[in-house]
């Protein structure tokens, strides 16, 4: 039996900063949460006022495995993850071949486990291959571990497959995550249609294209009576959707990303094009960008995700317009929101954006994980230590990623996780720090 | 044309490459058009060379076909007595097989010291400058971002009729959206302080024309009211296969230019357009010919430009 005693710490919960100040962790699982414990038989960690947070969740990310590994694998994926403060990242399946079927939903949870990292969920395919034609085997899928079922890096290709899809999963399967963006609007899409695609003469994707894939989406939603998660939303007009569509009592939820939280569209255009910037959906205004920081205080956006799009240098190193769509971030995403939070949204409550990136996205996945995202006698010991005081560099070539496709190389950043543990095993530490 | 204010005549050049005009200021345009002026002279005298570029090495290295503007930078290029090297490439880098970066390591060891690009893919140039070390980089047009040369060329062709700029009425017809042309040209013609104004249809224009800092008239007819200058832009005819506009006839009833158009504007106001035209398309035959066209002097005015330009970047004037 192993016992480890974390004391001295600031404790957020995964809801709320509580006022104990010690968690005991036995056999991977949290017995105690209170203050001023002393176990004569543990291992003891000090947090000397450090924050300790329930790991970090994350819905959305991509490991290129199997089939593009040179970008970044399961292992890769899942270690950057850990040294991120992430100790649980869906994996999505726009691999290649794609994960459509349980076989390969097996092949991404024994892979991940054996990673040394963060737990690695699969996400399977809405349809067959990912061809958006037929329905793929969802309940086998599901029944294997998958925790959402999405065609993301496309839209579920027709209305009726995605009205099938939310009858036959309904409300006891895992969610149906939809990819929002119609495509007739995207074609040849560079950036955002705005101030950015007018300067730069770069093409324009409008955020109608979000809007009315969103708008679709919750129609069907009302119709089936079905569940619906809309990942990466980066427009105004599509919160505006969702938030009336969750007013009305409909089952839809949506996370957004890190990068669209952290930038906009400016910060293409002061780059001076560099691909480092290229994403898809594009970073957008800075109106839509405030909409979304409003849409995280008044509850319409329910997590925070990376949408980690890791590609190795020669892929992504190239003239903005030939570069591929990606942001990579595991390893510095949870850095660069508190960061930003800290100097340009103080009046934002920690608590709330700590809450997106652990309890509430918890509550996305299947059943068995809702567990997760808490400190509570009783939860997996999941652990992120954050120091608020750490200053460090982002430098991708330490990054345990693969990927170096970040726009935040080279900047300083204050307030980073500095170890994690999963079920309470270290997987990561700060080597400086100590 | 007017005489050089004394503080730009004694103007330092710090430019090192020619990406867009977006960092150019008044004085920088002025100077560099009035060292135009002297280029303009070599090309007038019986043996149309100077040795600015002697024992330079350039590159024009195009990723897209445009004998127009490579002939125009050979011209000048060999006015400087530079050596000159050609290097086209069908498709983009990508398609080749070899990375852009590859590219620029290769051009640096080969020993280029000016670089003039065209390429398909907007921010290829800029991509390009700033892999080079030693060597420097004219844009000769990417994508449908910027053409530097052009709106400079241009700038000397309305400066020669019109003398100072400021207060100038441009308009500006045609397919902006997909213009690199009259991306540079907004940029030249707004920093000299003109009022420029772009018309066309609205399946052909950026959304958020204001962040260029120009106006938008989709009437033709009010656009290039007393306009001192009238611009029209190539319409090229896959845009109609896009969708963007239902024909070629219906284009020119409602923005192609005229006689009738050309009322509308100053009498005598100037007449311009990038080439190659399209006779009937963006402009009649009886504009384009007409004694209020420009466009063969735009033509001549681009040699002078692009030596002015690789003498001030590439010959040591820096």
């Amino acid at each position: 039996m192993t016992k480890t005693l974390f004391k001295g710490f600031k404790i957020f919960d995964g809801k709320n900063f509580v006022n104990d100040d010690c968690v005991l962790v036995e056999n991977g699982k949290i017995t105690k949460l209170s203050t001023g414990l002393e176990d004569s038989g543990a291992e003891v960690v000090d947090g000397g006022g450090k924050l300790l947070t329930p790991g970090f969740i994350d819905l959305h990310a991509h490991f290129r495995d199997p089939g593009l590994e040179w970008n970044e694998d399961i292992t890769s994926g899942a270690r950057a993850a850990a040294a991120g403060g992430f100790t649980t990242v869906v994996a999505m399946p726009n691999t290649k071949p794609a994960i459509s079927d349980a076989a390969l939903v097996g092949y991404v949870l024994s892979k991940g486990a054996a990673a040394g990292g963060a737990r690695v969920l699969p996400a399977g395919c809405v349809s067959k291959e990912r061809k958006g034609v037929e329905m793929a085997e969802l309940l086998k899928m599901a029944e294997a571990g998958a925790v959402f079922f999405t065609d993301d890096g496309a839209p579920i290709a027709t209305s009726q497959l995605m009205r099938l899809a939310l009858l036959y999963t309904g409300k006891d399967q895992p969610r149906i995550m939809e990819h929002p963006e119609e495509i007739s609007l995207f074609q040849g899409g560079q950036v955002h249609e705005g101030r950015v695609s007018a300067l730069s003469g770069l093409k324009g994707i409008p955020a109608a294209s979000e809007e009315i894939d969103v708008a679709r989406g919750i129609a069907l939603a009302r119709e089936t009576k079905g569940r619906i998660h809309f990942t990466h939303i980066s427009s105004a007009g599509a919160l505006t959707f969702i938030r009336n569509a969750k007013k009305e009592g409909l089952d839809v939820t949506c996370d957004t990303t890190f990068h669209h939280l952290t930038l906009n569209e400016n910060a293409v255009i002061n780059s001076g094009y560099n691909s480092r910037y290229k994403v898809n959906p594009p970073l957008r205004s800075k109106e839509d960008q405030d909409a979304l920081w409003a849409g995280l205080q008044d509850g319409t956006i329910d997590a925070i995700v990376t949408d980690h799009a890791p590609w190795h240098m020669d892929e992504k190193d190239e003239p903005f317009q030939e570069a591929p769509f990606g942001i990579a971030s595991l390893d510095c995403a949870a850095a660069v929101l508190m960061d930003f939070r800290n100097k340009q949204y103080p009046e934002v409550p920690l608590e709330l954006i700590l809450r997106k990136m652990t309890s509430a996205p918890a509550a996305l996945l299947p059943e068995k994980w809702q567990g997760l995202g808490v400190i509570a006698e009783g939860a997996a010991a999941d652990l992120t230590v954050i120091d608020e005081e750490r200053t460090r560099i982002v430098d991708c070539n330490s990054w345990k990623s693969k990927a170096r496709c970040c726009p935040w190389e080279g900047i300083a950043l204050t307030s980073w996780p500095v170890a994690t543990y999963l079920e309470g095993k270290k997987i990561w530490e700060d080597e400086e720090e100590i | 044309m007017s005489a050089m204010p004394n503080e730009v005549a004694q103007l330092t050049w710090k430019h090192r490459n020619v990406i867009d005009l977006d960092n150019w200021t008044r004085e920088e345009l002025y100077f560099c058009l009035d060292q135009a002026r002297h280029m303009e002279n070599v090309m007038d005298r019986p043996i149309k060379k100077v040795p600015v570029l002697r024992g330079k090495m350039c590159v024009n290295l195009f990723f897209e076909n445009s004998t127009r503007t490579r002939v125009s930078f050979e011209l000048a290029e060999k006015m400087l007595s530079a050596d000159v090297v050609n290097w086209s490439v069908s498709g983009s880098s990508t398609a080749k097989g070899e990375t852009m970066r590859d590219t620029a390591w290769t051009l640096e060891a080969m020993g280029a010291d000016i670089v003039v690009m065209r390429h398909g893919a907007v921010g290829a140039p800029q991509y390009l400058a700033s892999k080079l070390k030693h060597g420097i980089v004219l844009n000769a047009g990417d994508g449908t971002h910027a053409h530097p040369t052009q709106a400079l060329l241009d700038l000397y062709t309305a400066w020669k009729h019109l003398g100072t700029l400021e207060g100038k009425k441009i308009a500006i017809v045609g397919d902006v959206l997909h213009s690199r042309v009259a991306r540079s040209d907004v940029l030249g013609f707004g920093t000299m302080g003109c009022d420029v104004v772009l018309s066309g249809p609205p399946t052909m224009m950026p959304r958020e024309i204001e962040a260029l800092g120009v106006r938008y008239e989709k009437d033709p007819k009010i656009a290039v009211k007393d306009a001192d200058m009238v611009y029209l832009l190539r319409i090229q005819r896959e845009r109609q296969q896009d969708g963007l506009f239902p024909s070629v006839d219906e284009y020119h009833r409602w923005w192609g230019a005229d006689s009738e158009l050309l009322t509308y504007a100053k009498p005598g106001a100037l007449v311009m357009h990038p080439g190659p035209i399209n006779r009937g398309v963006e402009i009649a035959s009886e504009i384009a010919d007409g004694h209020q066209s420009v466009i063969l002097e735009q033509v001549r005015s681009g040699v002078a430009i692009r030596m002015a330009l690789l003498y001030l970047c590439g010959g040591g004037a820096r």
